[in-house]
């Protein structure tokens, strides 16, 4: 009403993003409004490309541009060894690290009791069809360390040992960092479990 | 004003990139909200106090709204429970009810005790139904609509046997049961087990024995009495279904 109707329809769009309050809309609004035409258009069309030209891998779910994504294309890569992530975000986390080099399988999300998600709502079955047609050696489970990570880890590790393919659980303990004396009983108990020999 | 108090995390919901606002059930101001700042950080010393089913000691700022957690230790973080998905499922359940039954800020030390005894059940023994319908009961009676058990619903008998009517809301006697075309004929010891879970708390029990055909039997009732008169659709529900149909 305050604002003539772009920028309010602008001011709108942004309110729609996670974080975006009124106020910081109005902000980002009015600074899309002074940058310049190309750097606008840059944006916008980032926006719809990343929309249209995006999907998931129809092997490992991993969000890509071309299917099958880069990474399950790579031959270079260990394709007995796949790492099962909740999320594309995790992805991207664990290369990030350049030690792992197996390949991944995406989830979409968790088990979650508590909001009622269960093994039916994600990516498990493409996970099981995976490892009846390839041949895979080890599943390393790198699910978040909370319930629903745990959840979706217990499930997984249930469905899939009796196929006999090793079944494998990231590290559980303290941050790199991190102070032993503020450590929870928790996250101590679990990295004693998990000590190894030096 | 700053409270030390004691209790187990309900409910967990993300709030921004780093917080946290958990729904505690304490033993001295009842069910809360509460914001834990920062819970969601790698480094976090709340971030393993603010988990679901973790019995604690928080040391929050009250408020009439929501609350903020300055501290929290680990009293007992019922390890067992987090590492089988199984009773993941029927703990989560657990905590949906109680979070749905209970009004905030209204103490009830017996239901939290109950609570608590449940979860240590549920984290030290495989067979849970019995000790889960005692408290199932227990919270029935917590949001107005328990069935009446331990007389007939409709002229005060108390003589067996008896039938449950979910449409009466409770047991008919002998006289009484041809009211209602749909009544459960229950076995006797059925309709004193019934009196028994509304009746009796989890620690004067020690060892239960049911016949699974009974525990099935109860279990169907209490689930058609909650469907109901319970009101609430609860998602943990669903995915103890899930659970059924994969095992």
């Amino acid at each position: 009403m305050y604002y003539p109707e772009p920028i309010s329809k602008l001011i709108d769009s942004f309110t729609k993003l996670p974080g975006i309050g009124p106020k910081t809309a109005v902000r980002l609004a009015f600074f899309v409004i002074n940058m310049n035409d190309d750097d606008v258009m840059d944006f916008a069309n980032s926006l719809v490309k990343a929309k249209r030209e995006l999907s998931h891998c129809s092997i490992c779910g991993h969000i890509t541009d071309q299917d099958p994504c880069s990474i399950c294309q790579d031959n270079s890569r260990n394709s007995s060894v796949i790492c099962v992530v909740q999320d594309p975000k995790d992805v991207i986390a664990m290369e990030k690290m350049k030690e792992f080099s197996g390949k991944y399988h995406v989830l979409h999300g968790a088990i979650s009791p508590m909001d009622g998600i269960g093994p039916e709502d994600i990516n498990v079955p493409d996970l099981i069809n995976r490892l009846k047609d390839e041949e895979v050696d080890e599943l390393i489970l790198a699910t978040n360390p909370n319930i629903e990570g745990e959840a979706t880890a217990m499930y997984i590790s249930r469905l899939v040992k009796p196929s006999g393919v090793r079944t494998t659980r990231i590290a559980h303990g303290l941050p790199v960092g991190g102070d032993l004396e503020y450590a929870d009983e928790v996250t101590l108990s679990k990295a004693i479990e998990g000590r190894r020999d030096l | 004003m700053l409270e030390k108090i004691a209790g187990i995390i309900v409910k967990t919901q993300d709030y921004g990139e780093t917080h946290k606002i958990v729904t505690i059930f304490s033993k001295k101001i009842g069910k809360f909200a509460a914001i834990a700042r920062g819970a969601k950080k790698p480094k976090s010393r709340m971030a393993a106090v603010t988990q679901p089913f973790i019995y604690g000691e928080f040391l929050v700022y009250v408020n009439k709204g929501l609350s903020t957690i300055q501290q929290g230790e680990i009293i007992d973080s019922l390890r067992a429970i987090r590492e089988d998905i199984i009773k993941t499922s029927y703990a989560a359940y657990l905590m949906e009810l109680t979070d749905k039954m209970m009004d905030n800020h209204l103490p009830d030390p017996y239901l939290f005790d109950q609570l608590y005894l449940t979860m240590q059940w549920v984290a030290d023994n495989d067979s849970v139904d019995i000790p889960m319908m005692m408290y199932e009961m227990k919270l029935f009676a917590i949001g107005g609509f328990a069935p009446t058990v331990d007389q007939c619903v409709r002229c005060g008998r108390k003589e067996l046997p008896f039938s449950f009517s979910i449409a009466e809301g409770g047991l008919l006697c002998k006289q009484c049961k041809y009211i209602d075309g749909s009544r459960i004929d229950l076995p006797d010891s059925i309709a004193k087990l019934l009196h028994l879970f509304m009746a009796v708390g989890l620690e004067r029990i020690g060892t239960i024995s049911v016949k699974a055909k009974n525990r099935q039997l109860l279990r169907e009732i209490l689930d058609a009495y909650y469907d109901q008169y319970g009101g609430y659709y609860l998602k943990t529900k669903r995915f103890l279904k899930q659970m059924d149909r994969l095992h």
